[in-house]
């Protein structure tokens, strides 16, 4: 699913419109816990799937963005309407990961992504 | 080459920093797997936090040659009373600012030991070194 779609499906607003791509998603992990999305993506086989994920979390923090950084992946998506701070869009700009936000909540988002054939990253996932 | 960066504890803002200096340098490198070094730097990432959440400061350094990869963390205490507990996953003794960051919820020393090679931990009470070597391998393919 290409990455404008996908954040019409969920009216979601990129804070970091100058690094928008057209990119194609196929994949997403979701999670609060930055250790976990750490350690499940880092089991991947093959570095491309990365490129294609999304990373959906509550957390808005630069937390966020640093782990997203860590994994090469792209594209952040804050859920539950969660504003990130100055701090944060800057650190975003820095790493160029396109930081987004959506009122969805985790759950729905990913069952909106889900409906439309994105999968979740798990454990020593192959593409 | 061998590179030192200082860690301080307690700040969110800046936890993090040194390893995402780290990764850009192996990634402007261009010379190691890109699986293998999310891995070194997922895991010199978990370090650092541990030395921000737990301890009253320290610092990192790495050294990068062609094969290997080696990752040191000091901190100056207060030291983990008991590391066999503290590797078991979901132990904390992590605040809330740590939970409200995304982190402290017992994964960090098993994780760390999950990506990397050989990992040694030595700590007393007046502080915790953490030495991660990390070799090019099958995983990294």
């Amino acid at each position: 699913m290409k990455l404008n779609e996908l954040m019409g499906l969920m009216d979601a607003k990129s804070y970091t419109p100058s690094l928008m791509k057209d990119k194609e998603i196929n994949f997403a992990f979701c999670s609060d816990l930055m250790s976990d999305a750490l350690v499940i993506m880092n089991s991947v086989k093959d570095p491309t799937i990365l490129e294609h994920t999304i990373l959906i979390t509550g957390l808005a923090t630069q937390q966020s963005i640093r782990t997203a950084e860590m994994l090469d992946v792209d594209v952040v998506l804050l859920v539950r309407g969660k504003i990130p701070s100055e701090k944060v869009i800057l650190l975003a700009h820095e790493a160029q990961v396109m930081l987004l936000s959506t009122e969805t909540t985790m759950f729905n988002a990913s069952g909106i992504l889900f409906e439309k054939g994105i999968r979740g990253v798990k454990y020593n996932i192959q593409w | 080459m061998v590179k030192e960066h200082q860690i301080i504890a307690g700040n969110f803002d800046l936890a993090g920093r040194a390893s995402t200096d780290l990764k850009r340098l192996l990634k402007s490198m261009a010379t190691y797997p890109r699986l293998y070094v999310n891995r070194v730097c997922s895991a010199s990432y978990e370090a650092e936090i541990n030395i921000v959440i737990h301890s009253v400061g320290g610092y990192m350094t790495y050294e990068v040659s062609e094969t290997t990869i080696e990752l040191n963390f000091y901190d100056d205490g207060p030291g983990i009373s008991d590391i066999e507990l503290a590797m078991k996953k979901g132990y904390s003794t992590a605040s809330q600012i740590a939970h409200l960051n995304g982190f402290g919820a017992g994964m960090g020393l098993n994780n760390i030991k999950e990506l990397s090679d050989r990992l040694t931990i030595h700590s007393t009470p007046r502080g915790t070194h953490l030495k991660m070597i990390f070799t090019i391998g099958e995983r990294d393919a």
